[in-house]
């Protein structure tokens, strides 16, 4: 059985790559350091297999066809189109479609109802973070996009259910894996909106103290309440929301967070301390 | 929720291609003349109107495009900002 070794969540604000040097040393070498964890407890977990979380910024899907949730199924992935993300070191970035396929059949078995993708541009939301993370050997990514970002979107509800979802997946998927997740975005941020710019940390603290308490109702209300007036970007934390799901509402920790006018951004990072059942070994 | 400017998103999101946006940056009126915009679209779009836009598109499109088109991130907040006071779109409570 495959095993869901860890839980994160890490900001993939676009200004990281482009403005970098608009923070000041202390906060930029402070997201270095939060990247840098996560990277170590990847590592530390032997991971496999990625799950990310992330919305598609327009790159995939338009106004067309714009799916709730899509799972990228295939057996690789492309690198970031933005021109701004030429220097990401993978442009072909592998998948693990025996699992995503499996993710896709236990959630229609589940009435879920995901759309399904053979073959995914993964964008900066999933593509900085993987960049900042800086793993030696980037593990299979199945990409799981989460719309927030043209309404109307998925509830808050239903993305908690997700991330529960995700982890029975997991654990019913037959092959030994060691699988972990990662959302990416948030938390509060507003983009082309008369608020651009705006961060909100009382929101993104009030947030934190409602994934530390473990109350999964109050979280999910307070979303409901605040979301949406808070910015457009910070619908992203519905990403975060599946994560919490995935983790069973427990065990959250802040790796890190502060508020980052210069990127537009309260700049997120956290892991949910998940205990493994069934993890695999790496002999020797 | 928003109604959106077909058309207006279409443009926007085309021009996430490069040679695209190059061709647009030399000769605005030749690629705008593929879609049938409603004449005060064309015009917002051409008068770089980000007030007469701003509700028709969606935000990260509206901002993408005027990334391309060259304005400054300080010079399009402070036109968002003169809009005043606007509910943010797509107010549905997730």
């Amino acid at each position: 059985m495959a095993s869901l070794t860890g839980v994160f969540a890490a900001n993939h604000g676009p200004l990281m790559a482009r403005e970098w040097e608009a923070v000041d040393e202390v906060r930029r070498n402070a997201v270095t350091a939060a990247f840098a964890e996560i990277r170590r407890r990847l590592s530390a977990a032997g991971t496999d297999v990625l799950i990310v979380v992330s919305p598609d910024h327009w790159v995939n899907f338009f106004i067309d066809n714009l799916p709730s949730v899509c799972i990228g199924v295939g057996k690789t992935h492309d690198g970031p189109p933005e021109p701004w993300l030429m220097g990401f070191p993978y442009r072909e970035i592998p998948g693990h479609p025996d699992l995503a396929m499996h993710i896709v059949q236990q959630a229609l078995q589940s009435d879920f109802e995901p759309s399904v993708s053979h073959h995914l541009a993964l964008d900066h939301g999933f593509c900085i973070p993987l960049w900042k993370i800086g793993l030696d050997r980037l593990p299979a990514i199945v990409p799981m996009i989460v719309n927030g970002i043209e309404p109307p979107f998925p509830s808050v509800r239903r993305c908690y259910a997700w991330g529960g979802l995700l982890a029975r997946s997991i654990a019913s998927y037959p092959e030994r894996l060691n699988v972990a997740i990662l959302a990416t975005g948030g938390m509060s941020h507003s983009i082309g909106e008369p608020t651009m710019g705006r961060v909100d940390e009382g929101f993104d603290r009030e947030c934190i103290a409602h994934l530390e308490s473990g109350d999964a109702e109050a979280l999910l209300e307070f979303l409901n309440r605040r979301m949406t007036a808070t910015g457009n970007g910070t619908e992203e934390m519905r990403n975060w929301v599946v994560a919490h799901g995935a983790a069973g509402g427990r065990g959250f920790e802040a790796i890190y967070y502060a508020p980052i006018p210069e990127w537009y951004v309260g700049c997120g990072f956290a892991a949910w301390n998940v205990v493994p059942a069934n993890r695999k070994t790496r002999p020797g | 929720m928003e109604q959106r400017d077909y058309w207006l998103s279409k443009l926007f999101f085309d021009l996430q291609n490069p040679t695209l946006a190059a061709e647009y940056l030399d000769d605005r009126d030749r690629i705008l003349d593929r879609y049938p915009f409603k004449p005060e679209v064309r015009r917002a779009i051409l008068e770089d109107d980000v007030a007469f836009l701003y509700p028709l598109v969606n935000p990260y499109l509206l901002r993408f495009y005027f990334f391309v088109a060259g304005m400054t991130d300080q010079m399009f907040i402070e036109r968002l900002s003169n809009l005043g006071k606007i509910d943010p779109p797509g107010a549905n409570r997730g």
